[in-house]
């Protein structure tokens, strides 16, 4: 209020000092946010940064640091039974499942999007793992899926087993493709469930997605005559394809910060015995290797996203 | 008799008139409409297939569970019981409540869930405001920083986190143990730094650049400070999002083990009780050595444990689901 009271002569200092005030009215609303930040986020980021070159030892009361190079680095790649297994494990895993994901995830947003009975209660149905998949039943659930103790499970999984597949390819007649694509595809039977179980926000954004296509592209489409089809191609990808860059990365972070995945695992149990120094190094390579995925990502695709607003 | 007469009759009548309408055609036109016939038909079905299937695969483990935790243990072992259970009982659940302490955690639980979720939403909104409307030097780090915070996993931090909180105050002057108290939770999430705290705020900024910066400016003219605007014009009209973002809030720290874990030594809420029910039910239940209990017999009070602890999350789903999916759809990420 105070820049109105000064002398309105000086035109140019009051736009100034306004513009000044704003950015301090800035900083005024992310304050709150900024000090919690340094607090919970960056000096405890910070120090498991340090951890990571130090030998790190309890004491009671204290954990005491020695600085050690790039010691714990070299012993987590070098010499870890398991770590670099599960590394390879990890990527390897969320490489073919993230496709699969958005693929799948796509597919379901456009039958979804569909006008039928009963839609209401399948969009209900598929968003469900939304709610329950980051939390321990998810982790119960899943291990049901996996143990063989289980019948039910059991059962269920042989439903999508690769016998199933197999005789289902031999009977359309098709014997030539290689093992790896046969591997591949029956993987992708085996794991329908947890493609299904994840991928309940992508399906939202998609849904979103989709219901912004404005009805004058739709109307022009079908007035000009296009299949279905091309309708899909022609209009629905281009349409949805900011999302798609959205949702591989909501996907990739996703899939690598699940505590369910075996990296975490090692981490995690890394931690519980004590070896602080190894854990933060082990978190450290994993999160770097996970930065640069994402980052060549998002600039690959970047560059095919096509946006209305340009 | 006259009547059924006068039916076929009329029926003839409107197919001689299709007939005649057919004729009209050109047989390509006449082409088009049997292929549209056809696959108005066809396609309906492989819509409800695809869709049952996959509903199925999700409701599965859903069924199983409301399934198991009705039955006795010996059906576990009864190769005929496959999903309806030969004798029903309540006993599983009483005893499960029991060993879960199920009432007094789920009020810690819910107190907690949304209490947190409250300020942080709150928290998140005014940041995610800041980062949306203002110009100041640094915003791009700040801004990256927030990224950061999306993208790094808790478990990276939360052994630092653990001593801060361990040892909370200024290095020489004071120090307060916080751990298993309900501030190690409140504290991040007041200053939205929580529990996917970064994407709330990437959520709110997303949102509050799509509204329209003419009802600031007529709030500014009216003589509106910025902190009023954004409390009297911007936040109201932001209800919706407030609302998805609460919800969703509200979920995940319900499903939260990890947070919880790292700083309470006591199992103190659903999620935290549930990864820790095979141990209570060894101390509580199976101690009896005058009762021999197979492993899948035990699976029963697991499968009970699970429907209890996404009963609650559940029930709030169903009756919201509206706003969960809608909510998305109209604000966020869109955009």
């Amino acid at each position: 209020m105070s820049a109105k009271s000064e002398a309105p002569a000086e035109k140019k200092r009051r736009r100034m000092s306004y513009e000044k005030k704003k950015s301090l009215y800035g900083y005024g609303f992310i304050g709150l946010w900024l000090v919690g930040t340094v607090l919970f986020f960056l000096i405890p980021l910070g120090k498991s940064l340090w951890y990571s070159f130090c030998d790190v030892s309890v004491d009671p009361g204290s954990l005491k640091t020695k600085f050690a190079g790039f010691k714990n680095y070299f012993s987590v790649i070098g010499e870890d039974p398991y770590y670099t297994e599960y590394l390879g494990d990890t990527l390897i895993e969320a490489l073919w499942k993230t496709p699969l994901i958005l693929i799948f995830s796509l597919f379901i947003a456009v039958l979804l999007n569909q006008k039928f009975r009963g839609r209401t209660l399948a969009r209900a149905v598929f968003f469900l793992p939304v709610i329950i998949a980051t939390g321990p039943v998810f982790k119960i659930i899943s291990g049901d899926m996996n143990s063989t103790g289980n019948s039910g499970a059991q059962q269920f999984s042989t439903m999508f087993s690769t016998d199933l597949v197999g005789e289902l390819m031999q009977f359309l007649g098709i014997y030539g493709i290689s093992d790896r694509m046969s591997d591949m595809i029956s993987a992708v039977a085996d794991n329908i469930f947890g493609i299904v179980w994840s991928s309940g926000i992508q399906i939202l954004l998609f849904l979103a997605a989709l219901q912004n296509i404005p009805s004058s592209a739709r109307e022009a489409a079908q007035l000009e005559g296009a299949t279905a089809w091309e309708y899909f191609w022609k209009i629905t990808f281009p349409y949805v394809s900011p999302f798609i860059l959205a949702n591989l990365i909501f996907t990739i972070i996703d899939s690598f910060t699940n505590p369910m995945n075996s990296v975490m695992n090692r981490i995690v149990s890394m931690k519980n015995q004590w070896e602080f120094g190894a854990a933060s190094a082990m978190a450290w390579i994993y999160f770097g290797i996970v930065l640069a995925v994402i980052t060549v990502i998002a600039w690959a695709i970047g560059r095919f996203i096509y946006y209305e607003n340009d | 008799m006259e009547d059924t007469k006068a039916v076929p009759e009329k029926k003839l009548s409107r197919r001689e008139k299709r007939r005649r309408y057919m004729e009209n055609m050109s047989a390509e036109e006449r082409a088009y409409l049997r292929r549209k016939s056809v696959k108005d038909k066809i396609l309906p079905f492989f819509r409800f297939v695809i869709l049952a299937g996959l509903s199925f695969v999700i409701l599965y483990p859903l069924i199983y569970m409301i399934s198991c935790a009705f039955r006795e243990r010996g059906d576990m072992s009864d190769p005929t019981v496959m999903w309806i259970p030969r004798h029903y009982t309540f006993d599983i659940i009483r005893e499960t409540i029991d060993v879960m302490d199920y009432w007094d955690t789920l009020k810690n639980t819910v107190l907690l869930n949304i209490g947190c979720s409250l300020v942080q939403v709150a928290a998140c909104a005014v940041t995610g405001y800041g980062f949306a409307r203002f110009k100041f030097k640094g915003k791009k780090l700040l801004f990256g920083i927030v990224i950061m915070m999306i993208l790094v996993p808790t478990q990276v931090i939360s052994l630092p986190l653990y001593t801060q909180f361990r040892y909370f105050g200024i290095k020489g002057l004071f120090s307060v143990n916080l751990i298993d108290t309900h501030f190690t939770m409140y504290l991040p999430a007041m200053t939205a730094n929580g529990i996917r705290a970064g994407l709330m705020i990437l959520i709110f900024r997303q949102f509050f650049k799509g509204l329209p910066r003419e009802l600031e400016d007529a709030a500014y003219i009216d003589g509106c400070g910025p902190f009023m605007t954004f409390v009297r014009v911007m936040a109201p009209n932001a209800i919706p999002a407030f609302l998805t973002v609460f919800l969703f809030s509200v979920v995940w720290y319900w499903n939260d083990y990890y947070v919880s874990n790292t700083f309470f030594t006591a199992p103190r809420t659903v999620a935290l009780m549930l990864t820790n029910l095979d141990s209570q039910l060894k101390i509580k239940l199976f101690n009896d050595p005058s009762v021999q209990i197979s492993p899948r017999e035990q699976i029963v009070w697991k499968e009970a444990g699970c429907l209890l602890s996404i009963a609650p999350v559940l029930l709030m789903y169903v009756f919201l689901q509206k706003h969960f999916t809608e909510g998305i759809e109209r604000s966020g990420i869109v955009g």
